[in-house]
């Protein structure tokens, strides 16, 4: 049993991985896409087709709107009917590209086939513009542009790349099934990484998966790369937060408002590394994923790991899969303990997708709220350090002061403290309020410094 | 013995005496000069110290009152025209009648009018609940209902009606402080001007989304068809983003557009309630647009909000089986 694991908090729900078994199944191709231009953090992307357009799979229809943006590719061959605003997950408007698929015809100079390419690009350059031109995004959640995260700024030196194959997120698989049916092309992608940045790789992969570890551990050992190295993780949540994986692996802190380059190590998700094997040795830009079909009222049998082309409508998916099944009270998008409620199922899935959540009633109902007891559940499940109970105090009180002194801008959301809180206090909501009250002001203050020193110049 | 108790009064006396007079001279070496006028105008504010007048408190206002050129840019909504007179008179300026505000609700996305379409059952806070998402109706832009605006209202004007889940205003106890303007996450809650005889004209809704998206979320909604701004004579109706909006300052009150709306969405409040003529319900199924009639007008106002439960009951059946969700 493996005692690799991060230093502080965390919690054990239980793993409930029920569609493990669930082989990867590619999804029929919805009658109409609808691409959102937003499926990154920063900039929204900008359009660069038109109404009446004829495009293939894989052309660029988007172009990044800024330097922390990302190219978007058509998922599918058709015709553009043009750019309409629909409705996200949130129930957000925005800006989304709608096609009528029209067949199934790639654009040139996609390696379609599924012979394993492993002469990596000899030039860093030509790695990272690949990675660029192929829209890659992080899979891991936050969907952070893969080419600026692997470009560190000057003076930067990263001297680990962290694969992140924990999935610690209870019921999804969708990591777990492309660990274990496409290890080659990830230990690859991991290598092409590694060559960006010019550092040893550890893929650190939960011990619940011993499929999975055993896989790429054997892929690693074939394809013969001496210094990526798989790691059996201890099962914890948040194993897969950035800074929780550093700590595990390289047993270092990522300082309160730094980030991970700070501390020398590059966080990348597995289905990351498939995309950039992808994008750099097949010219295969970002337009399918992998996403779970899964539930505690969801029969086995209907339960499904599915390679979908983005853009494709949840309902389209939900109803591939069966409809919603019986007793689903919530529908997730995402885990269990992070994941987002989805609201409309008209929305669209994005890069990040990575499941179909329903959960019962009975798992999901909010219990009503008790007081405060001081048991202290939540510092100690906190695995940021930090003092939910205090937080949330200070949130009610309006204390800004008080909350960015205890670091309410560090919280992961992870869910921990509401997780462990015996009074069903809903620390996490308040304290995301307050997170987000305290990096305005911030924010606030970074841009009024900067002006002040745009002054004195 | 007894020279020890007179020692001991004697000696307790001159201590005091020395103290007192120390504290003597501190008062007058370090006193703090104050215009006593400052006094004089905090015991005319109402000591409501609800902060309404972008100051912390009455004691503030009535600082910076003091220290200010003139009271243009000052009002007290909660003591209104009255304690600003009295101000002025204290301190010597003039002081431009300002017209008494009340807080409006700009949403008429009842339960009836606006079908929900998942449950949330997250915390019942606004703000929260605007954060995770649009909420729990088609609509994202209006009345989220959990009641921050209750909450933040000093002087208890504010209620949730639960047939709506909409807040209701108490006109008599609001004081325009906007409190409540300040926590509605969603910009629903307006100051306008309170009218004459409390009678006033808005368009009850926020909805930005265009015409068919807007009507399908909410039966009331406004559908930024213009219909209103081409019927005002007085140029008070703009639209813009799809969204009319009607200028207190320029609106006469004369309800055309209340009656050209095709939706409803329209609110005239307080206005007398005028006997019903008898000949009114012979002419209504007749009465064609020709008829410029007041009377006729009016009557299409029910007509077209009676409609609207009607379209709301047929979308919940078509809603059905997109199963709800909410909150994380």
């Amino acid at each position: 049993m493996s005692k690799i694991t991060f230093r502080i908090g965390g919690v054990h729900p239980d793993d409930n991985k029920i569609s493990r078994n669930c082989a990867i199944e590619t999804l029929p191709l919805p009658p109409t896409v609808y691409v959102s231009m937003s499926q990154h953090i920063g900039a929204p992307a900008k359009p660069v087709v038109a109404a009446g357009d004829k495009v293939k799979v894989g052309q660029v229809i988007a172009e990044p709107g800024g330097f922390v943006s990302a190219f978007i590719h058509s998922p599918v061959s058709g015709t553009v009917k043009g750019l309409v605003e629909r409705k996200d997950l949130s129930g957000k408007p925005v800006q989304h590209v709608e096609i009528t698929v029209e067949g199934d015809e790639w654009a040139e100079g996609i390696d379609l086939s599924d012979k394993l390419v492993t002469e990596i690009p000899a030039d860093k350059d030509v790695i990272l513009e690949k990675i660029k031109a192929g829209g890659v995004v992080g899979l891991g959640g936050a969907t952070f542009p893969t080419h600026v995260k692997l470009n560190p700024a000057p003076g930067k030196v990263a001297d680990c790349l962290i694969i992140n194959g924990a999935e610690c997120e209870p019921y999804l698989t969708s990591d777990y099934r492309i660990m274990v049916e496409r290890p080659d092309e990830i230990v690859v992608g991991a290598a092409i990484m590694q060559k960006v940045l010019g550092c040893r790789c550890v893929i650190g992969v939960e011990e619940n998966k011993p499929e999975a570890i055993e896989a790429l551990k054997a892929s690693v050992s074939r394809l013969g790369y001496p210094d990526i190295e798989v790691l059996s993780l201890k099962k914890r949540y948040p194993q897969g937060g950035e800074k929780q994986l550093i700590d595990a692996v390289l047993h270092r802190q990522v300082r309160s408002g730094c980030l991970p380059i700070d501390a020398g190590a590059v966080v990348q998700n597995v289905a990351t590394a498939l995309a950039v094997y992808e994008a750099v040795q097949k010219n295969k830009p970002l337009i399918t994923n992998t996403l779970t079909v899964t539930g505690d009222c969801l029969p086995v049998e209907k339960q499904h790991n599915y390679l979908f082309r983005i853009g494709t409508p949840l309902s389209f998916i939900i109803e591939q899969a069966g409809g919603v099944p019986e007793g689903a009270a919530k529908l997730i998008s995402g885990g269990p303990m992070m994941g987002k409620a989805i609201s409309n199922t008209d929305a669209t899935t994005v890069k990040g997708s990575s499941s179909i959540l329903y959960l019962s009633e009975e798992s999901t109902k909010r219990k009503p709220q008790g007081n405060c007891i001081r048991c202290g559940k939540c510092s100690d499940a906190c695995p940021m350090g930090l003092e939910p109970f205090l937080l949330n105090r200070l949130y009610k009180a309006g204390d800004l002061e008080g909350l960015e002194k205890n670091a309410a801008q560090d919280c992961i959301e992870c869910g921990c403290c509401l997780y462990s809180c015996p009074a069903y206090i809903p620390l996490l909501d308040n304290i995301r309020q307050a997170k987000a009250q305290v990096m305005g002001v911030i924010r606030a203050r970074a841009a009024a410094a900067k002006a002040a020193a745009e002054a004195v110049k | 013995m007894t020279n020890t108790v007179v020692l001991t009064i004697v000696i307790l006396t001159l201590v005091g005496l020395v103290l007192a007079l120390i504290l003597y001279w501190v008062a007058k070496k370090f006193k703090v000069e104050e215009d006593p006028r400052i006094d004089e105008v905090e015991k005319v504010m109402p000591g409501a110290n609800c902060g309404g007048c972008g100051f912390a408190g009455c004691r503030n206002f009535a600082d910076a009152a003091v220290k200010a050129p003139n009271l243009d840019s000052m009002f007290c909504p909660v003591g209104g025209n009255e304690v600003m007179k009295k101000v002025a008179g204290i301190l010597g300026y003039e002081v431009k009648e300002k017209a008494p505000q009340v807080a409006v609700v700009r949403c008429n996305g009842s339960c009836a009018n606006r079908p929900r379409t998942n449950v949330y059952d997250g915390v019942r806070s606004c703000r929260v609940k605007a954060a995770l998402y649009s909420g729990d109706t088609g609509c994202s832009y209006g009345c989220v209902g959990c009641g921050d605006c209750v909450e933040a209202c000093k002087f208890g004007a504010l209620s949730m009606d639960p047939e709506t889940g909409l807040p209701v205003v108490d006109e008599s106890k609001c004081t325009a402080c906007g409190a409540c303007v300040k926590a509605c996450p969603k910009g629903v809650i307006e100051l306008r001007n309170k009218g004459p005889r409390s009678m006033r004209v808005f368009v009850s809704c926020v909805n930005k989304d265009k015409g068919g998206v807007a009507r399908k979320a909410c039966s009331a909604a406004c559908i930024g068809c213009g219909k209103c701004a081409k019927v005002c004579p007085h140029g008070a109706i703009t639209v813009e983003n799809n969204l009319a909006y009607i200028d207190f300052t320029k609106c006469k009150l004369c309800k055309k557009c209340v009656a050209e709306c095709p939706t409803g969405a329209i609110h005239a409040v307080n206005f007398p309630v005028l006997p019903p003529k008898p000949a009114a319900p012979a002419v209504k199924p007749a009465a064609p647009a020709v008829k410029p009639a007041a009377a006729a007008k009016t009557a299409a106002v029910p007509a077209a909000k009676s409609a609207a439960p009607v379209q709301a009951e047929a979308k919940p059946a078509e809603n059905s089986d997109k199963k709800e969700a909410a909150n994380e």
